[in-house]
């Protein structure tokens, strides 16, 4: 409550007090710059002020008479550069200290002779219309009973112009205004000085007397530091550009000296020109290498999009694909075992034989579409392994399981040999008893009598199967091809043997991801053997490789 | 007393097999066609089990799995997920949606009642 309280009143001391401050072309005492931006010498100490007492101006920039019509009406709290006069005070206020002290003063061209109130005698001299100087110079001349021609116009610079064009022996304008502006006239000021003024900031009368107090403070102190931005002000406006006569022969070594840096600088600038038109020609070549860098890229960003997209595209099409296919099958699959069960009702002989023979279809049909959904996949990258870990013997046993009923039909001895360290590995599961099972498929398919073998064994860190059959055999020249895809078709195996010829490519690439792989041997007539390895865990063996190297 | 079995699935065969299949061994069959009707069936009826496809219109298995889970009445019901092989990561995902356990498809006339039995538990 007392913080919100205090806030509130504090709240204008920090905003700051408004003054707003007559602005009048005067300079340098006051006016406004190139920018037009007020400047000059009471510029600088109202805004030296303003920033102690956190005051915010505002520049009013009008005439003179404006400037003071505006402060009696209240319209500004300041104006600048009001000298005191007994009739000023009767309107306006005055600080104590006086901010400048000025006078006027008589300019000339150099060399003409005038040197005192006297050599202006019949002259004709130039004053700025109905001011304080005309009246003053007037009385001036009166009391020393000369009579001097007196041209009065509207403003300093056509006082300076007039003399400068010899229209006049001479101009009266204040010291200020002369020192900063005479020499660009070619005048020079003489020693004919009158009517020294204090000047002042000025408010309305009786108004606003403590912005007067304060600036009677600061310049006060401002007076007394000889180092202060009051002196640095006046110097900055008032000081007055020295020139010396430099002797002749300096002249003439200056400017041959000119000319061997206007020689050097010549050559330099021919030859800074070469080495421009060189490296813009570089620049230029740069550029065009660029764009074209940036072209090409942009290009391939597209096709590798392109691709990429039409990849998601095939990706989702295999995903809906398969199962799409599958669902309509395995419900052929479902109600044929269900009819050949029994459960919808009995069957006679002929309809129990028929039906088999659908669900066989089915069977082979369902794998076929496996087996091409999976190629597919392997070969568009697709096909991702979920390796998990899982005892390998009842995995196997459950293969030998499914395998018995076929070898059984076939009069087939089915051995297996899985040695007694095999235990737990990591790889995915399920594809792997698809690549064991095609292989036993394959050996109970391919033999009419004798044995279809299981063996299995761990060997530094890798699993060892050897699905081995006492079958048909094959050729040396049919083992070359056997993992490439469509192999069986090629070699009119199919129509004898059911099946794509993929299982056993499929088989190697699913094994390659396994990092594992795959070997045969076989000659004609005396059955084949399958050798497949892969690490028991594939991390493992990674970082096995990893740590030899 | 007769166990009663909700089955969510918009496959007209498999439903009918899975249903005729279950009445045989003399189960009770409800059957929701999507996943926003077996949510409804589910909680009108509180079932012994729930068999939920993936691929479902309007909810699909995850979401109805999710939403399931979020009623206590249906705390004590398995929630059992028909999964086809074909689509990777899958079960996992529906495991983890709140399932309880998974049979896959294509489903095995032979085994399948009994695999559902297993569910059931005592």
């Amino acid at each position: 409550m007392i913080t919100a309280l205090l806030c509130c009143l504090l709240y204008p001391a920090f905003a700051g007090q408004k003054v707003r401050v007559g602005i009048y072309h005067n300079t340098p005492k006051v006016g406004l710059d190139e920018q037009g931006e007020p400047c000059g010498i009471f510029v600088d100490v109202i805004k030296y002020v303003a920033r102690a007492e956190n005051w915010d101006l505002e520049f009013v920039t009008g005439t003179w008479k404006e400037g003071l019509d505006r402060l009696e009406a209240g319209e500004i709290e300041l104006m600048p550069d009001v000298a005191y006069t007994f009739d000023r005070a009767q309107h306006f206020s005055f600080h104590e200290i006086p901010t400048l002290s000025s006078w006027f003063q008589v300019y000339a061209h150099p060399g003409s002779g005038i040197k005192t109130l006297l050599d202006l005698e019949g002259k004709k001299v130039v004053v700025l219309e109905s001011s304080v100087q005309q009246k003053s110079f007037e009385a001036l001349a009166q009391s020393f009973h000369i009579k001097i021609d007196l041209i009065g116009v509207p403003d300093y610079q056509t006082v300076f112009q007039k003399v400068k064009d010899r229209e006049a022996a001479a101009a009266v304008t204040n010291q200020f205004f002369g020192n900063m502006h005479a020499r660009q006239y070619g005048l020079e000021d003489t020693a004919i000085i009158f009517s020294p003024s204090a000047l002042h900031f000025a408010t309305a009368k009786g108004r606003n007397l403590n912005l007067l107090e304060k600036i009677d403070k600061h310049l006060k102190l401002l007076k007394q530091d000889h180092q202060s931005e009051y002196y640095q002000s006046l110097k900055r406006w008032t000081s007055e550009k020295v020139s010396f006569q430099i002797p002749q022969e300096i002249k003439i070594i200056a400017l041959v000296l000119l000319g061997f840096l206007f020689m050097s600088i010549l050559g330099s600038l021919m030859l800074k020109h070469q080495v421009n038109l060189r490296t813009a020609e570089l620049q230029q070549s740069h550029a065009e290498l660029e764009h074209r860098v940036l072209e090409r890229t942009a290009e391939l960003a597209a096709a590798m999009e392109r691709a990429e997209a039409a990849d998601r595209i095939k990706s989702a099409f295999l995903a809906s694909m398969s199962h799409e296919l599958r669902t309509p099958l395995n419900s052929i699959i479902g109600f044929t075992g269900i009819l050949l069960q029994g459960l919808a009702g009995p069957l006679n002989d002929e309809q129990n034989k028929q039906l088999g023979m659908v669900q066989k279809s089915a069977r082979h049909l369902l794998s076929l579409i496996n087996d091409v959904l999976d190629i597919s996949k392997i070969e568009a990258g697709q096909l991702e392994l979920a390796p998990n870990s899982f005892a390998l013997r009842p995995s196997l046993e459950k293969i030998l399981m499914l395998l018995t009923p076929m070898a059984k039909d076939k009069g087939l001895e089915l051995r297996s040999q899985i040695a007694d360290d095999v235990g737990q590995v990591t790889t995915d599961q399920r594809r792997f008893e698809q690549i064991i099972i095609n292989l036993l498929n394959n050996a109970v398919k391919f033999t009419e009598k004798g044995f279809v073998s299981l063996a299995c064994r761990i060997e530094n860190g890798r699993c060892l199967i050897e699905v081995a059959d006492s079958g048909i055999g094959m050729e040396e020249s049919a083992l070359q091809t056997i993992f490439e895809p469509f192999r069986q078709i090629d070699s009119g195996l199919a129509r004898k043997h059911e099946g794509t010829g993929l299982g056993l490519s499929i088989c190697r690439k699913l094994l390659e991801m396994m990092g594992g792989s795959i070997d045969v041997k076989s000659r004609p007539g005396q059955g084949s053997t399958f050798y497949v390895s892969f690490p028991v865990n594939k991390e493992a063996e990674h970082g096995k490789n990893t740590a030899d190297n | 007393m007769a166990k009663t079995l909700l089955i969510i699935e918009d496959n007209e065969q498999n439903f009918y097999m899975m249903r005729f299949l279950l009445e045989k061994k003399g189960f009770k069959v409800l059957g929701a066609e999507n996943g926003r009707l077996g949510v409804q069936m589910a909680l009108e009826h509180i079932p012994d089990a729930i068999l939920l496809d993936i691929q479902l219109p309007e909810m699909d298995g995850y979401a109805v799995a999710a939403e399931l889970k979020k009623h206590h009445e249906l705390d004590h019901v398995p929630i059992i997920a028909v999964t086809s092989y074909a689509m990777v990561g899958d079960r996992e995902q529906i495991l983890a949606a709140g399932a309880n356990g998974y049979i896959e498809k294509p489903i095995n006339p032979d085994t399948f009642v009994d695999e559902i039995t297993q569910f059931l538990g005592q």
